[in-house]
């Protein structure tokens, strides 16, 4: 190119700045929005793919009915591909705080699924815990702060009762994301209000229960190479998943036999004990029955020897007695013999003493002359004594004195001998006393000896029977407490008796439950088991399919605006253009000057739109999905395949304008070119031929209507503009409208109960009317009925879903908790015998109609059944039928294992009460309340918001693009007319309704096309964004027409706004100085 | 006091740092009925007399008075009114509206103003009764000159002004363009102004106005306007 036409490029884009800005701006908006809205998606994987590679988030998870093992752990290590395979324990537990119960997921810190530390640290101790932000937020607790985690025990293999936990007192050190739980839903649970509000997460050192593993997660080698939720990746999971599915069934056997092995030794070891307890026990009655039997010998042999003393003692004491009778009679004898013996010595004795008394008699006269004698000798002895005394009177008295003593002793001789009588007769009287006291004593003693011996007996006698009383009394003793014995032993072999056969029975049903080991089921899940995965990727997968669209609609618009400035810049330069070629310029070099002029205007938009597109796009679609997802921080990257796709795209429109706009001009001659371009020729429009129509026009009209027609770019332009303006913010509000009446449509229209009560399994029926009636007694139930769920897996040829089953007992209580609404006709459906209702999102993605026959599957289970009606619903899949349909198609008695109530209004603490309330009655497993379900979607919903606020700015921007174009071509390229026109002294006003009444006319018809293109694309938009758990309804509020309406006008009018200033700037003279 | 008066009119254009004075103060003054021929070189300031004159452009200074209307006072809005009821523009390349036909381009015209006259009248006078319904298009040159013209004084104007109206015509065309603004002048006593830089047809004005350097250097009167007819050049 020459230096020339460069110079002059530039130049051209100084002085046609606006111009030039806005195909920049087309190419930013263009660029910005194809290369943004298509990065978000691949962004989105992205942020979850770092973060997940980051916390090692596992590929593959297995779970087990019955529990995992170490073996279990080394089977899977041996699969080809595996990498790190980790057994963990997760369990639910609760937490309470001052008013409430809080239920949380526990998980143990691991080398998977590591959590993301926001603050504090990890848990490094048994009595650690981490918590997540939403935990400390929402009740108020900090770091530091210790809470009380409780966890039902659980049992080992043995059936022994386990604590899970060391520590139940944790103190809080941290707090934490998991790559586990990216979205707000943390799952249900069997405890509390069966809804689990938060995980923890502790040290592994503080689980005691460690016999099995809850779950093995298992990263692989390849996936780490791989983006998650890339089919590579998937590719690599299913390969490995179908390796471990391949040692599913031997680890489950392993398992069963682990378990039945377990059980048997033990069975084995309690049967032992049992043989030995009982043995010991015949043993201890056998020596207790011995016992009493020699008892009983005893008893008989002691009775006997009784008996036999009896006797003896008897003849014993006869004789005796004989024996005394016979003394007693000698006795008496004696006695008579002694009497007579005594007489005859008294009577010798009275003759004794009368002598004795005489010989006393003599001797007392004796003595008293020896008294004299004596005293006559004591006097002469007493004078002999005196000295004095003369001889011869001595003399005398010495004779005297002889003679006295002769005489004295005389005497005494014969005193003597009369005494010695008088001793003879006494002794002789003593003698027959003696004689007599000793016969008496004789007899006396022969008596005492006779009553002594006989009290003797006596004594004997009474004490020999007493004693013979005695040993019968205990004989009869021992026999009453031989009989108590016997009786006792009775008793006790009874009991024993009966705990052997309880222990039996036991023994017996332990073998019974052995048998009764289920095999376990393994379930074998890849991270789309994951709710949080499986909605974000969901939602990769929506943003990806509107990127799909959305960048269409700017693109449509940058063509044909670029189309309509180029073309306008060529018309405008066609005198130049002449030169050129008049100068002898190729077309090329010509034609290089608008392409440069236009290039430029790409490339720098483009840079622009993706350096802009590439951030601030991806960030506020994720702004909408940040609300409902817990990932650390969104990656946004530079991804030039995107922005590369976007730039060449838009260049070819922008630049393919350019080139269509010069070749009409090239071709021509130099000449023609140099001469001024002869307007555009005016002509009647097929309206004119109607001829009473045209009539009928104003002047104004008429004018109109013929403008319209001969600008038929900037006819296109407008109309798609407005149309692509109302349909985005048509699809919007309608998207608000589709999904905002979901909710109240299912819970409000067809679902008209609170709660569904699940029961738990091997209730009998009085269990179940107990609970009703009580249900039934609370005030804040109106109304209960029983139903049974189930869940099948409903096919119909090549497809197939899961659907609940809803059987009510009594069917025309149905709808007082669930209207049947018949999806053709509008009018309530009644069960039909042997046939099922099914909804109408089931019956599309099965592709199944009214009168087909579908197939119920479950496990090996498959059972065929008629298609009666098909029912709106919104939310899930379910299917109806009779309770009387189920007896038939089962073949087994109906069973309520559900029930349904409705509740009076209450405020949401009221209800958690009164789900908690229910929840401790035993025979409730647990609880759904569809308020719970209608909140969590509603903060989905809220996030809607910002998808219809981007459509309207986009839409806007939309909008403003197109009309501020249109009005600045339209401008331009009838200058001269609108400067006549102000020359004629047409007013401001009426120069701008000369003007605007065709765009207001177009931007009338766009409008119209817009509400019906919006009412597609909404039904597009929600097509892709359908869940296919949700029906969504294309329904658009008549509000969201005129929201759609008003807010296009808004725009049209704010362009209108700077139309009106434009043209008031118009400058007459200079328009229509000269011809260009 | 004249039908219309020039007094001391001055207009400059500021062009970046350049100020030109396209006129430095202009005077002269036309009496009702009249048809003046102003004539002089390119860049005289003939066309921006006119411009002022006919409320398209403002002076700089002085004084316009049409029929005892001070011009130069009017706000924007009266002088769009001044624009549609009192005068009526033809210019060289007739600036129709492709877009309508002949008939329509007038009524463009004749719809905003109170005193119109009939359209269809109008186009007779102009000779165009059978093109009524053509587009410009359709029309030659001379004839989407009368259609201008027809524009101009369907709208029953005070003034009549004409920028080189044969400008764009051949000789004999532009002839028969002349003669239809000197009888209009003459039939219905309009004040007919035309710029030329043929100073050849000044015979046919009552009064010739010489423009040089963006002033009036003099002032022609003719007692006895020759007929178009009768002038050749």
């Amino acid at each position: 190119m020459k230096k020339a036409l460069i110079k002059d490029s530039i130049k051209e884009i100084k002085n046609t700045y606006k111009r030039f800005l806005s195909l920049l701006l087309m190419a930013f908006l263009g660029v910005g929005f194809f290369a943004g809205i298509r990065a978000t998606s691949p962004d989105m994987v992205n942020t979850i793919d770092t973060y997940y590679k980051q916390q090692k988030m596992y590929d593959i998870q297995v779970l087990s009915t019955l529990g995992l093992t170490e073996d279990d752990i080394n089977s899977i290590k041996q699969i080809d591909g595996v990498d790190i395979v980790e057994g963990t324990y997760e369990t639910d537990g609760i937490v309470e705080l001052e008013n409430k119960e809080i239920i949380t997921k526990v998980l143990c810190v691991d080398e998977l699924n590591q959590p993301l530390l926001v603050e504090g640290e990890l848990p490094q101790n048994s009595n650690e815990c981490v918590v997540e932000e939403n935990f400390l937020t929402q009740n108020n607790k900090a770091i530091g702060d210790t809470i009380t985690v409780e966890i039902e025990n659980t049992q080992n293999d043995e059936g022994e009762a386990i604590e899970y936990l060391y520590n139940k007192e944790l103190k809080i050190v941290g707090n934490v994301k998991s790559p586990l739980y990216i979205s707000n839903e943390r799952g249900s649970s069997s405890l509390g209000d069966g809804k689990i509000d938060y995980f923890i997460y502790i040290s592994k050192d503080n689980i005691q229960a460690k016999d099995t593993y809850t779950n093995i997660y298992v990263t692989l080698k390849n996936a780490e190479k791989y983006e998650t939720a890339s089919s590579k990746y998937e590719d690599c999971v299913e390969e490995v998943k179908n390796k471990i599915e391949d040692i599913k069934e031997e680890r489950e056997t392993a398992r069963h036999d682990e378990l039945v092995q377990k059980a048997t030794d033990k069975l084995n070891d309690a049967e032992a004990e049992f043989n030995e307890k009982k043995q010991e026990a015949d043993e201890q009655i056998a020596e207790a029955q011995k016992k009493i039997d020699d008892g009983k010998a005893e008893i008989e042999s002691s009775e006997a020897e009784i008996k036999e003393n009896e006797e003896k003692a008897d003849s014993e004491f006869a004789n005796a007695e004989k024996q005394i009778a016979s003394a007693k009679q000698e006795i008496q004898a004696n006695e008579k013999t002694l009497q007579t013996k005594e007489q005859e010595a008294n009577s010798k004795i009275s003759e004794l003493e009368t002598q004795k008394q005489s010989l006393a008699g003599q001797r007392d006269s004796l003595n008293s002359q020896l008294t004299t004698l004596q005293n006559t000798y004591n006097s002469i002895v007493s004078r002999l004594q005196n000295e004095e005394l003369d001889d011869q009177t001595r003399k005398e008295l010495e004779q005297q004195k002889q003679q006295l003593e002769s005489q004295i002793q005389t005497l005494n001789t014969t005193i003597a001998s009369l005494t010695s009588g008088i001793t003879q007769i006494e002794q002789g009287i003593n003698q027959a006393n003696t004689e007599i006291a000793q016969a008496k004593n004789q007899l006396q003693t022969a008596k005492n000896q006779l009553s002594s011996q006989e009290r003797k007996l006596n004594q004997q006698k009474s004490s020999t029977y007493a004693q013979l009383e005695d040993a019968k009394e205990q004989v009869e003793q021992a026999k009453v407490e031989l009989q108590q014995g016997e009786q006792e032993l009775e008793t006790q072999k009874q009991d024993v008796e009966q705990q052997l056969q309880d222990a039996e029975k036991e023994l017996i049903d332990a073998r019974q439950e052995i048998s009764e080991i289920e095999n376990p089921e393994w379930y074998i899940l890849d991270r789309y088991a994951n709710s949080g995965y499986a909605s974000f990727t969901q939602d990769k997968e929506s943003v990806y399919n509107i990127g799909q669209v959305f960048p269409i609609v700017f693109f449509l618009v940058a063509v044909l605006i670029s189309l309509t400035s180029m073309t306008r810049m060529v018309e405008e330069q066609r005198t130049q253009i002449g030169t050129l070629k008049a100068l002898g310029y190729n077309k090329i070099q010509i034609a290089g000057k608008y392409m440069l002029y236009s290039s430029l205007a790409c490339i720098i938009g483009g840079l622009l739109g993706m350096a802009v597109g590439f951030i601030l796009i991806p960030s506020l679609i994720w702004h909408m999905y940040e609300v409902m997802y817990q990932v650390p921080e969104f990656i946004v990257s530079f991804n030039w395949e995107y922005g590369g796709a976007g730039l060449i795209l838009i260049s070819v429109c922008i630049i393919g304008a350019t080139v269509y706009s010069c070749i009409k001009e090239l071709r021509q001659q130099p000449a023609t070119l140099m001469r001024p371009k002869a307007p555009k020729i005016g002509k009647r429009v097929l309206l004119e031929r109607v001829n009473f129509i045209w009539k009928r026009l104003s002047f104004s009209q008429k004018v109109t209507i013929r403008n319209i027609f001969r600008y038929k770019k900037r006819f296109m332009m407008t109309i798609i503009g407005i149309f692509g303006c109302t349909s985005l913010i048509l699809a919007g509000f309608g998207l608000k409208d589709s999904i905002g009446v979901l909710m109240p449509n299912q819970y409000e229209k067809i679902f008209k109960y609170d709660m569904q009560i699940n029961l738990k399994e091997g209730l009998n029926e009085t269990q179940k009317n107990e609970l009703i009636n009580e249900l039934n007694q609370k005030d804040e139930i109106e109304e209960t009925i029983e139903t049974t769920m189930l869940t099948r897996t409903a096919i119909n040829g090549e497809n197939e879903e899961d659907v609940q089953i809803i059987v009510p007992k009594d069917q025309n209580e149905l709808e007082k908790m669930i209207s049947l609404i018949d999806i053709n006709t509008e009018e309530k459906i009644e069960l039909q015998k042997g046939q099922i209702v099914i909804t109408d999102k089931l019956a599309e993605l099965i592709g199944a109609k009214q009168g087909d026959t579908i197939t119920l599957k479950n496990g090996e289970d498959e059972k065929q059944i008629v298609i009666s009606n098909i029912t709106e619903n919104y939310v899930y899949h379910y299917a109806y039928m009779t309770s009387e349909t189920y007896e038939e198609l089962y073949g087994k008695p109906y069973e309520t294992n559900a029930i349904l109530t409705r509740n009076v209004d209450m405020d949401e603490e009221q209800e958690e009460n009164l789900a908690t309330e229910i929840m401790n009655q035993n025979e409730v497993s647990s609880i759904t309340r569809n308020s719970d379900v209608e909140e969590v979607m509603n903060t989905t919903m809220e996030s809607l918001n910002y998808v219809v606020v981007v459509l309207i700015v986009s839409a806007g921007l939309l909008a403003f693009a197109v009309l501020y174009n249109l009005s600045n071509v339209n401008i331009s390229e009838r200058i001269r007319e609108l400067a006549t026109i102000k020359v004629l002294g047409f007013y401001d006003k009426e120069v701008y309704t000369y003007v605007t009444r065709e765009t207001i006319l177009l931007t009338l018809i766009g409008i119209a096309l817009g509400l019906v293109g919006g009412y597609f694309l909404n039904y597009f938009i929600i097509g892709t964004c359908e869940i296919e758990m949700l029906r969504f309804s294309k329904i658009i509020h008549p509000m969201s027409y005129l929201y759609a309406i008003l807010i296009t006008v808004v725009f049209t009018v704010i362009v209108n706004i700077f139309t009106y200033f434009a043209l008031k700037k118009i400058d007459m003279i200079e328009s229509l100085k000269s011809v260009e | 006091m004249s039908y219309i008066e020039f007094k001391n009119v001055c207009k400059q254009y500021t062009m970046g740092e350049i100020t030109i004075n396209a006129l430095n103060n202009t005077n002269f003054e036309i009496e009702k009925g009249e048809l003046v021929v102003i004539v002089g070189p390119s860049g005289a300031g003939k066309t921006t007399a006119l411009n002022i004159l006919g409320g398209m452009d403002s002076a700089t200074s002085g004084k316009v008075i049409v029929d005892g209307k001070d011009v130069t006072r009017l706000k924007n809005k009266q002088l769009i009114q001044y624009r549609r009821e009192d005068i009526g523009f033809v210019f060289q390349f007739y600036n129709l509206v492709q877009n309508l036909t002949a008939k329509e381009n007038v009524e463009l015209a004749t719809q905003i103003c109170k005193d119109s006259l009939d359209v269809e009248e109008v186009l007779e006078k102009v000779g165009l009764k059978d093109r009524m319904k053509n587009f410009p298009s359709q029309l030659s040159g001379g004839e989407q000159q009368r259609v201008a013209i027809a524009r101009a004084i369907a709208k029953n104007p005070k003034l009549l002004l004409c920028d080189e109206p044969t400008g764009a015509l051949d000789y004999k065309t532009g002839k028969q363009i002349l003669k239809l603004l000197q009888d209009t002048s003459r039939k219905e006593n309009m004040t007919v102004i035309i710029i030329t830089h043929n100073s050849a047809i000044a015979p046919m004005a009552h009064k010739v106005i010489h423009f040089k350097n963006g002033t009036v250097q003099k002032v022609e009167y003719n007692e006895k306007p020759l007929p178009i007819e009768e002038i050749e050049w």
